[in-house]
Order: C-alpha cells, then sequence, then structure tokens
C-alpha cells in the first residue's frame, strides 16, 4: 500500500493567512501530529511576498500596491518578491527524516519541482527545472520555489503561473534603476510565461490542481488524501497570523 | 557614516547591504544583509549581522569574520558565499 499524504486545498485567503497556514502545517507536521501535507491555494486580494532577507520598502512599491489593493508579506523562506495573482501556489511540507525528500537542500528542489513538472505533463505543458528554483518552458519561467527548514521538517512553497501581467508587477515592485524600467519589463516579457500563454486558453485553478496532484503522487509514489487543517492548525495559523505575518515589526524586519 | 551597495554575485542571487561604519578608523558599526538568495538556517544572517559589528573593513578580516561564522554555526548559502558577501560589504566604501 502506498503512504498516504494529506492534500489541503485552501483557496482565496489573505497573504498574512496564507503564510500562516503554511507555518502552521510545519509545525504541526514537526510535532508529529500530521502526515507530510501538500496544500494548492490562491490569494485573495492578490498580493507580493518578499523573501525573508529582503527589504520591503526596497523592493515594494507600497503606495502602488495601496492604491491597486494588493497585500504584502515577509515570507520565512529566502529568495526573491513574487506577485501572487493568477496562479496556483503549492507548499509542501515534509519531515526531513521521510525519504520520499533527499537531505541534500539542492537535491530537494529538483525532487519537489519534478512533481510539478510532472503536473505541468498533466496540461500538455513540457517543462524542465532551471537550478536553483525555477521550472521553465522554452527558456522561459512559469514557475519560482522557496525552501526553508525547521524543526527537522522541510517546507518548499511555489508559484505555478496560470497568467501574469508584466506591466502590473512593475507597477508594484521596485527596479534597481529606473532609467531602463522600460528595457528590463521587455526582458522579464521574454523570460516569463504561464499556462495560459502556453496552452492559449484559459485553464482553472481546479484544472491545474488535479494535474499537480497527480504529479505530486507520481513523483513520490503516494496518494494525496483530501483533508481538512485539524484544529491544533487553525488555532496555530490564527496565532502566527496576529502574532507575526500581519505585524509591521515583521513585515518592516529590513 | 552610512552607505548602500547592489551587487550581483556571480552565478548567484543580487544582494544589496546597507552599511553604517567608521570612516575614520574603518570599523562597521552596522550592517544590514538583504537580497533574495537562502542562507540556511535563516536566522544565521541576523547573527552574522551582529558578528561583523566593530569588523575592520579589510578583505582579510572580513572573509576570517564571516567564515568563521559560517563555520561555527554551520551555515549553508545558496545564491551566497563569503567571497561575494565581501565583495558587497566593501563596495559600500568605494
Amino acid at each position: 500500500m502506498k503512504e498516504q499524504w494529506r492534500l489541503l486545498k485552501t483557496e482565496d485567503n489573505s497573504a498574512f493567512t496564507n503564510m500562516a497556514i503554511d507555518k502552521a502545517v510545519m509545525v504541526s507536521c514537526s510535532r508529529g501530529k500530521v502526515p507530510p501535507t501538500v496544500r494548492f491555494y490562491t490569494w485573495k486580494p492578490p498580493a507580493i511576498s518578499i523573501g525573508y532577507f529582503q527589504s520591503l520598502n526596497e523592493e515594494v512599491n507600497l503606495d502602488a500596491c495601496k492604491s491597486l489593493g494588493v497585500e504584502f508579506v515577509r515570507r520565512i523562506t529566502g529568495g526573491g518578491a513574487v506577485f501572487h495573482d493568477k496562479e496556483l501556489t503549492y507548499s509542501i511540507i515534509i519531515p526531513e527524516s521521510n525519504l520520499k525528500v533527499p537531505k541534500n537542500i539542492l537535491e530537494s528542489y529538483r525532487r519537489i519541482c519534478g512533481a510539478v513538472i510532472k503536473g505541468l505533463k498533466y496540461l500538455w505543458i513540457e517543462s524542465k527545472y532551471a537550478p536553483i528554483n525555477d521550472i521553465i518552458v522554452n527558456n522561459k519561467k512559469i514557475s519560482g520555489s522557496a525552501q526553508t527548514r525547521k524543526s527537522k521538517t522541510v517546507l518548499q512553497h511555489g508559484t505555478v503561473l496560470l497568467d501574469v501581467d508584466v506591466d502590473k508587477m512593475f507597477k508594484l515592485l521596485k527596479v534597481p534603476n529606473e532609467k531602463i524600467k522600460d528595457k528590463l519589463i521587455a526582458d522579464v516579457k521574454q523570460r516569463v510565461t504561464s499556462i495560459k500563454h502556453i496552452s492559449d486558453n484559459n485553464v482553472t485553478f481546479n484544472e491545474t490542481s488535479d494535474a499537480m496532484k497527480i504529479g505530486f503522487e507520481e513523483e513520490f509514489d503516494i496518494e494525496l488524501v483530501n483533508g481538512i487543517l485539524t484544529k491544533e492548525e487553525i488555532s496555530l495559523t490564527n496565532k502566527f497570523e496576529r502574532e507575526c505575518f500581519s505585524t509591521t515589526e515583521w513585515n518592516y524586519k529590513k | 557614516m552610512q552607505s548602500k551597495s547592489v551587487y550581483k554575485i556571480p552565478n548567484g542571487k543580487l544582494i544589496k547591504i546597507f552599511l553604517d561604519y567608521d570612516s575614520k578608523n574603518k570599523l562597521i558599526n552596522n550592517i544590514c544583509i538583504t537580497g533574495d538568495f537562502f542562507a540556511y538556517p535563516e536566522e544565521s544572517i541576523d547573527l552574522m549581522e551582529k558578528k561583523l559589528k566593530n569588523t575592520l573593513l579589510t578583505k582579510k578580516d572580513l572573509l576570517e569574520k564571516i567564515n568563521s561564522v559560517i563555520k561555527k554555526y554551520k551555515i549553508e548559502f545558496i545564491g551566497l558565499n563569503a567571497e561575494g558577501l565581501v565583495e558587497g560589504i566593501l563596495r559600500c566604501i568605494k
């Protein structure tokens, strides 16, 4: 019998809640209270997440966020700023002791991205892993990921772009040099793609999550069983949202 | 004196360093290391910033201090390395 992991689908949460859920599941998993978990989710309203080591003021145009109704939050993972709009976001939380995920961090990125690559195949999209943390289609990025390890537990979350609006993204993110902003936008348009751009039709979140479910099951030779957050996880989510992710101290840490 | 540098690590990530230093004796008062790199454990960068206080702004001193912190706390970087971090810091005073 195949190892059973939990599958969570939690659509349309705020940026603070989404990051709090990932952390709550990680803590719960590290205490042995829940099985390895894969979560598929979306952001409502759209949001910018910045990497743990980034400066909010340096990376994000906060006035534009306010006027466009876009939230912002600092992640517990490193990496760069991401505009979460029309996408499926995944997270995988698993004990480091589980042999399905390599001990070596770079190898584990490759393995987990392998699940996303297999999922994209079920949407008729051929993609490949681009180290350190990207997945590309015809040399254009369609997915980016970030991983942390705490309390002997691995958390990796990442995006799968359903559609992308590069112009809006650049209104929200600051660029190092305003003088070359137009060129940067043109460059990024050449280097980023989405399921919609490739397949030329609107693939829904549910269709994508169905494909990703199979991708994770095949990559890890496991069965994903639909589940919900436990009472403890809901309580931890509320705590982390209130005490961490919604606070000025956390988001303006750098 | 306060200064900032932006440096793309060769084959790595972009780091932005905010430095407050004593321009007379070239010692670090405060440093903030930011960027889109990965470091495990993440808290090690806070620790690195604390340990770099009062370090002399020379390549040798910075590299020694950074490498000793990496070794002591078993820090694993992805997209960043000690040499790149030193270069980023020294660009603040150029």
